[in-house]
């Protein structure tokens, strides 16, 4: 880890408790847990002392790695520490390829800016790793390699695929020249097509600095005196943090009430789903919020159509009729229902569909819905045993996250190195995943769980209340761990 | 005990099943009703059971279906026990038989953004491999000794 980084974040952190007349211990007192646990993110003591002496293997072999995001980084790095020789090459075609996704809620509150979670790709190389500066476009698993956009040919004997999903606004009627984006890179026709519109989304990291401007804009217009409509939505397609669409409410909410023009704002959040959240807890503690903070929300709406210029959102609204008795069954028949609705707005942030790049998709190494299939413990692929895929592009439930790679790239590369060794792969996935639910500025909600779909808390508190503790940790604690623990293949 | 069955018959070229409307009824001894009562919580158990017994194939072959070697049954309802929904499960069908679905077949179901229906083709998927475990096929009886010759009981030989 850089402990000069994290010192600065730390003594950014202390000049906050300060300013509340705290002092950083009396912080952790409060919350329960150690400084250092806190770093860390709720590791374990037990899990924080294997960090410090991995094994080191003698397997060889050459390891190719599509995509150097966190996930892709994260992976190489360790496999770096767990290797004698190791052999490992990335391709990834984006110069900001590492960027502090996570921190893109908080750019679009003003809270941070989008430089400060701008970190570029060759800063976070491991030593000995070759990078590719190239996209790979086709995928050759029968053979043993990829072909780049510039025509190479990389052979492999073992193929991480860490390429990350694509935000699918081409999808939406009346937004299809926006094409395609991915978190980071060039979204310069996305935020043309968006313009002033008062349309928004934070799933872009310049999109997120879009975002701010267009809330304050509305913001302002709510303070004015003028009723101002703030719309949301949430897809019908797996997306990156379930908790991100609905963050982005309470920041809006918490901006509005700051500058006095909440009575003049409606907030109403429209999800595909039937429910605030999957792990039934988070669900009860966030209905429960929305109520208490006076914000609509209407279920089975999918976002399918945006007309910018009469700034109306179209829905695809989805319910449930009792159908007919199935005699075979024994039972009534459940008939699915939809119409549209068209609903105005002023501010309207898009969460948008999100989907496994095409090249993926359309190779051997796809499911039918584009993702990669793996076991979802071992995260090797169900077809090709020398393959392994992380992250967003795996095929694995709830698995979209950093606090999801975070548990799975070290299964990814136990497993993997255990292949190569011809030994029985030993690491499984649970399924883990954590998501800080910004509730308001100042507050989160830390929702810890796993396939169990029950909250699995690192900490020794009430997950289901929203503490300040977590609103430090998200701000000063979380970026540090991942940027200088997770890349350098320890936390 | 007396225990109440139903079957459905599959259709092999149609990949169907029909429901046979016939009830029947079959008496179990003391022991077999030992074991039910040991397994009639636990459904698929149950089914299992049966289906590897061979007083209950025997009963099958000779009171239930007789002179029908060859054909495909499987069992649709024990007493109150329902297996309908294995051979007539559609994506219309209730919520209570997709909740029994997503438990068996370990489904998760990331009520966030996944519809029903979608979940509703992935248990059909899924079903295609678990209809053809619980296929009863009717078959001659086999000793099990050396000679390996063939049980008097049956009506029709093998050459």
């Amino acid at each position: 880890m850089d402990y000069k980084y994290i010192n600065k974040m730390l003594a950014e952190m202390d000049k906050d408790l300060s300013s509340k007349g705290l002092s950083r211990r009396d912080a952790m007192k409060l919350a329960g847990i150690s400084g250092a646990s806190l770093i860390m993110g709720g590791a374990s003591s037990a899990e924080a002392s294997t960090e410090a002496a991995p094994a080191i293997s003698a397997a060889k072999g050459k390891i190719v790695i599509v995509g150097g995001g966190l996930a892709g980084m994260s992976t190489a790095a360790r496999l770096t520490l767990n290797l004698a020789n190791p052999d490992i090459t990335v391709i990834e075609p984006q110069a900001l390829s590492v960027s502090y996704q996570p921190g893109q809620t908080l750019v679009a509150a003003g809270i941070w800016d989008e430089k400060d979670i701008a970190y570029k790709r060759d800063d976070f190389v491991p030593s000995g790793v070759k990078i590719i500066k190239d996209k790979v476009i086709g995928f050759d698993p029968n053979h043993n390699s990829v072909t780049t956009a510039s025509g190479e040919t990389v052979s492999y004997d073992y193929l991480i695929v860490a390429a990350g999903l694509q935000l699918d606004f081409e999808r939406i009627k009346g937004l299809e020249a926006a094409g395609r984006a991915y978190s980071s890179g060039d979204n310069s026709k996305l935020l043309k097509v968006l313009g002033d519109s008062g349309v928004c989304s934070i799933y872009t990291a310049e999109g997120s600095t879009k975002t701010w401007e267009q809330m304050q804009k509305y913001v302002a217009q709510a303070k004015s005196g003028k009723k101002t409509q703030f719309v949301f939505t949430d897809p019908d397609t797996p997306v990156k943090c379930g908790g991100a669409p609905k963050k982005i409410v309470y920041l809006t909410n918490s901006r509005l009430k700051e500058a006095g023009a909440r009575k003049n704002a409606e907030l109403t959040y429209y999800p595909n789903g039937g429910l605030m959240f999957g792990i039934p807890e988070f669900h009860d503690a966030i209905l429960e919020q929305f109520k208490r903070e006076d914000i609509k929300w209407h279920y089975r709406h999918n976002l399918v159509e945006v007309e910018l210029e009469n700034k109306i959102a179209v829905f695809d609204s989805k319910w449930q009729e009792k159908g007919k008795w199935d005699p075979m069954m024994r039972d009534f028949e459940v008939i699915a229902k939809h119409e549209k609705l068209r609903v105005p707005y002023d501010f309207l942030h898009i969460t948008p569909p999100q989907i496994a790049p095409r090249e993926i998709g359309d190779s051997d190494i796809g499911s039918a819905a584009g993702w990669v299939p793996v076991n979802k413990e071992t995260l090797q692929h169900i077809k090709f045993p020398n393959i392994f895929a992380i992250g967003d592009i795996a095929q694995v439930p709830m698995g979209k996250t950093g606090g999801s790679v975070r548990k799975q790239y070290k299964v990814l590369v136990d497993n993997l190195i255990a292949k190569m060794e011809g030994k029985k792969m030993p690491s499984k996935y649970a399924g883990y995943t954590v998501c800080p639910l910004i509730t308001s500025i100042g507050t989160v909600m830390l929702a810890e769980f796993d396939w169990t779909v029950k909250p699995t808390p690192s900490f020794p508190l009430d997950p289901l209340v929203e503490r300040w503790v977590f609103w430090l940790m998200k701000v000063y604690a979380l970026k540090p761990m991942t940027m200088y623990g997770m890349l350098s293949g320890r936390a | 005990m007396q225990v109440k069955f139903e079957f459905v018959i599959y259709d092999e070229s149609l990949d169907k099943f029909e429901q046979d409307d016939v009830v029947y009824l079959l008496e179990l001894n003391d022991e077999q009703t030992q074991t039910y009562n040991l397994l009639k919580d636990r459904d698929l158990y149950l089914y299992n059971w049966f289906k590897e017994s061979e007083f209950f194939t025997t009963w099958i072959k000779e009171k239930v279906y007789p002179h029908s070697i060859g054909k495909k049954i499987a069992i649709s309802v024990i007493n109150d026990i329902l297996f309908l929904r294995f051979y007539f499960f559609k994506v219309t069908s209730g919520d209570t038989h997709y909740e029994y679905f997503k438990k068996l077949f370990n489904i998760f179901h990331e009520a966030n953004w996944q519809d029903r229906e979608e979940v509703g083709e992935q248990i059909l998927e899924r079903l295609v491999v678990e209809r053809q475990e619980l296929i009863i096929e009717l078959k001659e009886n086999i000793t099990k000794n050396s000679d390996s010759q063939l049980n008097e009981s049956d009506s029709e030989t093998s050459k």
